[in-house]
């Protein structure tokens, strides 16, 4: 049973694609059992407020309750932010807080897997209800650089459980794997794909990074040396200052695990809200992609803001129908009525021009008129 | 409660004058159900609308539902200054279909109007009320854009020739327009 349910967790990290022919790969011995460490070092961000509960309750219940905390908070997310975003653009924010989680709470990870791991035995039974939110926390200081030293040797061992059965590690990762009912493959997959990278913080840099950002950069450049598992430390991280949590970043971010990789500087949908070069870029980006008819209707879709009802059945916008923009004079609706239009006369209430024909012309004066024909409420 | 049976019986009879009592309510509880949802956004639509309306403070303009039906309101229009119909006041009836906002009101003069473009029956002439109409619009819109009309009718296309045929000689026409005005009580 219990070697039945640690196969299936397994399954699950490794179905997640390019990451599982790699971790096979590296199956055996230290490189391995850094990724694996590293899955692990994801995890323990989402326990980080209970910390000093969990340092007593040990290593497996922090595992088991990574997975809910996930999944909810993603949804958690998803209802708060009632953003004119598309879809895309809110699952890359999602990732960006997986990063941040990443930087933020490694540290405090690692001491926690440490008590866990001597903890063993103990698990406590309530975990998987433990889906509430966390506070933004203080990171500490791990500095002790022997005892990280000595985590990433407990999981090298417990990675491969067929290479090393004998070591007490790896039967306290099996057993954790078997009480944990859920084969989460976004959770597990998201983990370990940013292994490699975090074991070298850990190796070289004791304190926690506060800058999520070069780490995210550094990760990115991780992700390519991972074949050669050589892995010098990218040079900035040693000279980043001690941590302090930037709340800002923090509020805004969700989780998911759908692609587990640090921002690339050149990737298309990077949020925003990353202080980088690539802000420039990704907003024109964004106004192109949604209203693809020039500045003239971009600038109007910012001065009025998607409204709060549909001004035709006066019922509440989803976050479906805010970011549904039928016509290119800015006149919104919701998904019901426009269908509702569709089968009558298929005209915009707005501007009264036909849906399908997205005509150019005089945008400026739709303006005005769209402008005073929505209900103020 | 007794709104509410009114609208649900209005389903059957759209525009109508409703008598809606108890027994007859009961003989039509069973309407088809999408229809019941689907007079339900029209009910928010209209409620929302009136309080807007009410809100709004808009001079020379106003309505509100009848009694019992609040796919019937009346309105009231009063002329613009500096125009032929300042100091008038005219009351309207608007009717809401059943696919309303969809669909336009029907807006009529109740209180008689000498104007090019409203006929002896109280009928507007107004293109918003018609192929003009925009889902978009509301009572509010509506009974701004008659007031405007007052002052400004389309003479080229009159339901009112004799009006239309006044409305060039203005101290004229306004001697009309008091001469027919009867102001409902």
């Amino acid at each position: 049973m219990e070697a039945m349910e640690s196969m299936e967790r397994r399954d699950a990290i490794d179905c997640v694609p390019g990451y599982g022919e790699k971790r096979r790969d590296g199956g055996d011995g230290g490189d391995g059992g850094r990724r694996l460490k590293l899955a692990v070092d994801w995890k323990s961000p989402a326990v980080d407020r209970r910390v000093k509960e969990f340092s007593a309750m040990g290593y497996d219940s922090m595992t088991n309750v990574s997975i809910p905390t996930a999944a909810s908070k993603a949804k958690e997310i998803g209802k708060k932010k009632r953003v004119n975003r598309t879809a895309k653009l809110k699952q890359s924010k999602l990732d960006v807080r997986r990063e941040q989680w990443l930087s933020q709470v490694k540290n405090k990870g690692c001491k926690e897997e440490i008590n866990g791991a001597n903890g063993v035995k103990m698990h406590s039974p309530d975990v998987h209800e433990r889906n509430d939110d966390r506070p933004l926390m203080k990171l500490e200081i791990n500095p002790v650089g022997e005892e990280t030293e000595g985590i990433t040797n407990h999981y090298s061992d417990s990675d491969s459980p067929s290479n090393s059965p004998i070591s007490h590690t790896s039967s306290v990762f099996g057993s954790n794997r078997s009480r944990s009912p859920f084969t989460s493959s976004s959770s597990s997959s998201s983990g370990g794909c940013c292994s490699g990278s975090m074991a070298e913080e850990d190796d070289g840099d004791n304190g926690c990074l506060d800058d999520w950002e070069a780490i995210a950069d550094a990760l990115a450049a991780d992700d390519l040396k991972n074949d050669n598992h050589e892995s010098p430390e990218p040079p900035q991280l040693n000279s980043l200052p001690p941590p302090e949590p930037e709340p800002v970043n923090v509020t805004m971010v969700g989780q998911d695990g759908c692609c587990a990789r640090a921002w690339r500087p050149d990737d298309i949908f990077r949020p925003q809200s990353l202080p980088n070069l690539l802000k420039q870029n990704s907003f024109p980006m964004n106004s192109n992609q949604l209203y693809g008819f020039g500045a003239i209707e971009f600038g109007f879709k910012k001065v009025t803001s998607p409204p709060s009802t549909c001004p035709i059945c006066c019922e509440d916008l989803d976050l479906t129908d805010t970011s549904f923009l039928p016509c290119p004079c800015g006149y919104r609706l919701c998904l019901f009525c426009h269908k509702r239009i569709l089968e009558d006369d298929g005209r915009c209430p707005g501007c009264r021009k036909e849906y399908d024909h997205h005509g150019q012309g005089n945008a400026s004066l739709k303006l005005g008129r769209s402008c005073s024909m929505i209900p103020r409420h | 409660m007794a709104t509410m049976n009114n609208q649900d019986s209005n389903n059957n009879n759209n525009n109508r004058q409703v008598t809606a009592g108890p027994p007859m309510n009961a003989s039509k509880q069973p309407l088809p159900t999408p229809k019941t949802v689907d007079t339900q956004s029209v009910l928010k639509r209209l409620q929302t609308e009136l309080m807007a309306l009410m809100m709004s403070g808009d001079s020379g303009i106003s309505a509100f539902p009848e009694e019992d039906n609040i796919f019937c309101w009346k309105g009231t229009i009063s002329g613009s200054k500096d125009t032929v119909f300042e100091g008038t006041e005219y009351k309207l009836s608007l009717s809401f279909p059943n696919d309303y906002p969809f669909k336009p009101p029907k807006v009529k003069f109740e209180t008689g109007c000498f104007h090019p473009n409203v006929d002896v029956f109280g009928n507007i002439c107004l293109d918003i009320l018609q192929d003009k109409w925009s889902s978009a619009y509301d009572v509010r819109t509506i009974l701004i854009s008659i007031q405007s009309l007052l002052g400004e009718p389309n003479t080229s296309s009159p339901l009112n020739t004799q009006a239309a045929a006044l409305w060039g000689n203005q101290e004229e026409y306004r001697k009309m327009v008091e001469k027919l005005y009867k102001p409902v009580a």
